[in-house]
């Protein structure tokens, strides 16, 4: 009640200024005037008495602001006159304002900018209901199959079996939805339309999958259990986007039938916008299938495999249920489940059986794997943009603190005339906030542009797929984050200026005098600038640290040859290709592609570099079993005659996969040298025989051995690698996934010119119904690789030269106003007879003074940085001294070219005009 | 308050401003906040229990107060009414403007019934510790 009144009374006061003054007023003065009479009956003239009383009970002016202060109203209208003297002084001086607005903005802007990424990406939940009742399963994000009944560390993949074990034994769950790891693509097109498939990704996902998201559909209707049946009718929901972008958001392709890898669907509804599936991806969705109709679109399906796990778990959980506790119930389950299953177990899985467990996490940002990949990143570019904004406020404190000294005088002045500390430090100190917040206002819109541009160059998006489903426009939390950033950001440059601003002796103002008598005010300038030039040389040195690094990730020997070879990528299943009809296939466009004038040589393979391999498990023939903890993985690519060639890697021994390698051959293999160390040792491995099973050890001759290369990351040499023939393939094996190659490398002739469109035809005369997913250059596609890394240095080398800027006009400042200060003394020098010469040295021994203290306090703080930058990115050498010496060298040119108009200003001082200041 | 230590040179005419000149160039604070020698919180009690009686306005507070206490606690014009506008604003007592015996306009407070109890409470309270206070000290 008492609160309440308190308010209303103080917004009486507040609204109804004049009249509540008034009547303060009155009631002191009727005070005053009481206790005067009082004094005078005492027998004192009426002079004395007031006297008196002002003496004994202080002044009415002092009594009145005392009682003014003591209401909480008088804040609000402090900060409001505070408000309005910042808004006129700044208006004042437009292009100072001008210019700290902007380079605020800047600041804030990058900062706003990554924090968006930041929170997008690290921070945000699934557009779902109630995100924190979802648990996941698995700690880390596990990519793509897992077979048998074991996993390393933990459980985190399931079989569709296990699914259905753990969903129907769990109780803590109210619903518990699976879907695959691995990322689908589709071939569709609408049923009775004649154009060519596009291809999509989608994904088959239990019936219960939007149920448990509490996911509506925003036409029709989602998925249902009864839909997940294996008989069911095949139906299919389309995401917002496809439906909206490709058909216009047509009603009736609700109903109708769509062919999906040649198989026909119907489309019973649409997502709701915003919804992108269960992972944030760099291209979400556009399908979502019942998994049970995976065996219906795919010939070699998984659904039915026990032992293949391929499934990832989100459940959401009954409210108030406890997550440990079904953490400990499925954990029993899982025991239980591969107990059953012990007659299938191989000997190594059942020596694994007792450390074999599972983590429940909390799911609500949903299958983290983009989260894992750019936390990195992210990490490094939220720093890199910390520094510059520290590097900002440093410079726009600088202003104010020359601001700060213009003003001294008035503030001496108040502060003799008795004015409060706190309102001398708040009028400084809301000018410098108001600033920030114009900036954050102006950041904004820096960062809206910004982010545009990263998610473009972060995330290259494939015509016709969504694209990553961040947005750059800001949210309510990226909202905030400016504000509070904004406003901390003016404090932070605010407070020393407005503090220092407060430390003036009131005896100045009143002795008049015009100059200032001590260095006072100088040396918090110079920290700052030296503050300035060591924060731009870790920037400079950070900026130099991933160049470098790039540049030689860009130009490593990778092993093949990225010059004169162009990749065309396809997918033969989006044509709806059998395999039987796939070897055909395969002659036909290595002969019409072959036959392009100026193409010297073609070949296909599953996956070109680089990226992808099949991973397999290697029995060698003649060697004693792998045991449960040897590792015996090795990847795989399966690869048309001469491909070794047209890489240009080169063989160390033996031959490569050639035109002998025929069907009814012996079957061969070509192994890397890493291969040959690994399970070869100090052997010869040609005409040794190994498998991938262990009942078939003896299932591939090996004939040659090609040189180490980097076929599947760019960070480091293959491991163990081997190729197989494309001719020895088992096409017998109904659509087995290995089977489909989806990439043609083609080596051009010296000087040819090849245009995509020739390219197109010949693919085309073999087959016009299969969609071409891609034509690019074998260098473009390995630069597609470096695109994170790529923009992390390209941001730091932007960031480090707008600190570097910013550094130099800090320091350009300094030297400025110290020689505008001392042009008296210069001019008595220079009467007493120092050269010009002198003077020069002068002015530069401070300003690089200035630029030494700052190298020395950036050098190890430079060099503590490339330590942490290289504990989390590949690649890079922080032992490397040269990238900070560089800086160091730039940050000094810099700093002298900042220094080179002051030093003239100084050595054009005339002798006798400086004098005649004195 | 010593003047002698401190010359000025501007002629004032107000011993007020003069301290305020001298405290501003010793770096202290200008305006006493609460009278020293009063234990905080213990002036909302005396004016409560000034008004007890009847209405008075604000002079007449300040005079009790000084005559109760035999010339002991002398209120600043500021602090007397700093506490009786907060006490107002919590609607311990009320104001009302009034004619007074010399034809003057002033504020007359008197207590409200929160006021009242207020007040009876903080006396037990205060007697109490007073007590307490007293025993801890003559127990030595």
């Amino acid at each position: 009640m008492s609160l309440l009144r308190n308010i209303a009374s103080g917004l009486q006061s507040l609204f109804r200024k004049e009249q509540v003054d008034g009547e303060l007023d009155e009631e002191l003065r009727a005070y005053q005037e009481m206790a005067t009479e009082e004094k005078m009956k005492q027998g004192m003239n009426r002079r004395g008495a007031l006297r008196a009383v002002r003496l004994e009970r202080g002044s009415l002016a002092a009594a009145k602001e005392i009682v003014r202060s003591g209401r909480w109203e008088s804040f609000v209208e402090m900060f409001w006159q505070d408000l309005r003297y910042a808004l006129r002084r700044l208006g004042m001086a437009p292009a100072f304002t001008i210019a700290t607005i902007l380079t605020l903005a800047l600041g804030i802007g990058a900062t706003t900018s990554i924090f968006t990424l930041v929170h997008s990406v690290l921070l945000k939940s699934l557009p779902v209901a109630n995100p924190g009742e979802l648990y996941r399963l698995g700690k880390e994000s596990r990519c793509c199959y897992q077979g048998g009944y074991s996993q390393e560390n933990e459980f985190s993949l399931v079989s569709y079996d296990l699914y259905k074990y753990l969903r129907n034994n769990t109780e803590g769950f109210s619903e518990l939805a699976a879907f695959p790891a691995v990322e689908h693509v589709f071939g569709f097109r609408r049923a009775g339309n004649p154009e060519a498939a596009q291809s999509s990704p989608g994904e088959f996902v239990s019936g219960n999958y939007f149920s448990m998201f509490g996911i509506r559909a925003y036409v029709g209707r989602t998925l249902t259990e009864a839909d997940d049946q294996p008989n069911a009718p095949p139906v299919v929901v389309m995401s917002y986007r496809l439906w909206q972008e490709r058909y216009g958001s047509d009603p009736s392709v609700i109903g109708s039938v769509f062919n999906l890898n040649d198989k026909p669907f119907t489309v019973v509804g649409i997502t709701p916008p915003g919804f992108f599936g269960d992972s944030l991806r760099s291209s979400p969705p556009d399908f979502f299938l019942p998994l049970n109709t995976e065996p219906f679109v795919e010939s070699d399906a998984d659904l039915n495999k026990v032992d293949t796990h391929w499934l990832e778990l989100i459940g959401r959980i009954q409210p108030g249920a406890n997550p440990a506790s079904i953490e400990a119930v499925m954990r029993v389950e899982l025991k239980q489940w591969l107990r059953s299953h012990w007659g299938e177990m191989s000997a190594n899985d059942r020596a694994r059986f007792p450390e074999q467990t599972l983590y429940l996490r909390p799911g609500g940002a949903g299958i983290t794997s983009m989260r894992e990949q750019y936390e990195h990143w992210l990490q490094i570019l939220m720093m890199v943009s910390g520094f510059v904004l520290l590097i900002v406020c440093a410079n726009v404190a600088n202003l104010m603190l020359v601001r700060g000294m213009e003003r001294r005088r008035q503030i001496s002045l108040s502060m003799a005339l008795g004015a409060q500390t706190s309102r001398i430090l708040s009028q400084p100190l809301s000018e410098s906030v108001l600033l920030s917040l114009f900036a954050g206002a102006a950041g904004l819109a820096i960062a809206f542009a910004c982010t545009d541009v990263i998610l473009h160059f972060a995330f290259p998006t494939f015509a016709g797929f969504a694209s990553v489903p961040i947005s750059a426009s800001p949210s309510k939390p990226v909202l905030l984050f400016a504000f509070v950033v904004s406003l901390l950001t003016g404090i932070a440059f605010g407070i020393g200026p407005a503090w220092m601003a407060t430390q003036v002796d009131p005896i100045e103002a009143l002795r008049g005098a015009t100059r200032s008598t001590a260095r006072e005010g100088s040396l918090p300038r110079k920290a700052l600038v030296v503050f300035q030039a060591a924060f731009s040389l870790v920037l400079l040195s950070a900026a130099g640290l991933l160049t470098a690094a790039l540049q030689r990730l860009e130009n490593q020997d990778l092993g093949f040859v990225q010059e004169g070879r162009i990749v065309a990528s396809m997918d033969p299943r989006l044509a709806g290709y059998r395999s039987d009809q796939l070897p055909t296939l395969y002659r036909r466009i290595q002969d019409s592609v072959a036959s392009i004038p100026g193409v010297s040589a073609v070949a296909l393979c599953q996956y070109s570099p680089v990226g992808y391999g099949w991973g397999a498990g290697i029995w060698v023939d003649g060697q004693p079993a792998p045991g449960p903890k040897d590792d015996n993985s090795a990847a795989w690519d399966r690869v048309s005659a001469g491909y070794l060639q047209v890489m240009g890697t080169p063989m160390v021994k033996g031959r490569g996969i050639s035109e002998e390698d025929t069907a009814t051959s012996r079957k061969v293999a070509v192994i890397n040298e890493a291969f040959a160390r690994k399970f070869f040792k100090k052997e010869d491995p040609i005409g040794k025989h190994f498998g991938k099973e262990a009942e078939n050890s003896g299932q591939y001759e090996v004939v040659g051995i090609a040189k180490d290369a980097r076929y599947l990351t760019l960070d480091r040499s293959d491991g163990a690698f081997f190729l197989l023939p494309e001719e020895q393939a088992d096409y017998t094996q109904t659509n087995m996934g290995s089977l489909f190659l989806h990439d043609i490398v083609i080596l051009i002739a010296p000087g040819v010119r090849l245009s995509d469109t020739q390219i197109r035809q010949a693919m085309a005369s073999a087959d016009p119904n299969l969609p071409i997913i891609s034509i690019r250059t074998l260098r473009e596609k390995v630069a597609t690789r470096l695109t994170q890394q790529r923009l992390i240095a390209h941001l730091t080398s932007l960031f480090g030269v707008l600190a570097l800027i910013l550094a130099s006009i800090g320091l350009y400042g300094v030297t400025a106003y110290n020689v505008g200060r001392r042009t008296s003394e210069i001019g008595v020098r220079m009467a007493l007879g120092a050269s010009q010469g002198h003077v020069i040295r002068l002015v530069l021994r401070d300003a690089f003074l200035l630029i030494a203290f700052g190298l020395i306090l950036g050098v190890p703080l430079s060099l503590a940085t490339s330590r942490v930058l290289s504990s989390q990115l590949y690649g890079l050498n922080p032992y490397d001294p040269s990238p900070i010496a560089v800086a160091a060298v730039v940050l000094g040119l810099f700093g002298f070219l900042a220094t080179l108009v002051p030093t003239r200003r100084a050595i054009k001082v005339d002798p006798i005009v400086a004098l005649r200041y004195e | 308050m010593d003047l002698t230590d401190f010359v000025l040179w501007t002629p004032l005419d107000n011993q007020d401003e003069r301290r305020m000149l001298l405290l501003v160039a010793r770096g202290k604070n200008v305006i006493p906040d609460q009278p020293s020698d009063l234990v905080q919180g213990t002036l909302d009690m005396l004016i409560l229990k000034t008004l007890a009686l009847e209405p008075v306005h604000g002079y007449r507070i300040s005079e009790r107060i000084e005559q109760m206490s035999r010339g002991f606690f002398r209120l600043n014009a500021g602090s007397l009414f700093l506490a009786i506008h907060g006490l107002e604003r919590v609607g311990l007592i009320e104001g009302e403007w009034k004619p007074t015996e010399n034809n003057r306009r002033a504020k007359y407070y008197s207590l409200t019934e929160k006021g009242r109890k207020r007040l009876n409470n903080e006396t037990r309270e205060w007697g109490r510790q007073v007590a307490a206070i007293a025993r801890i000290l003559e127990a030595s």
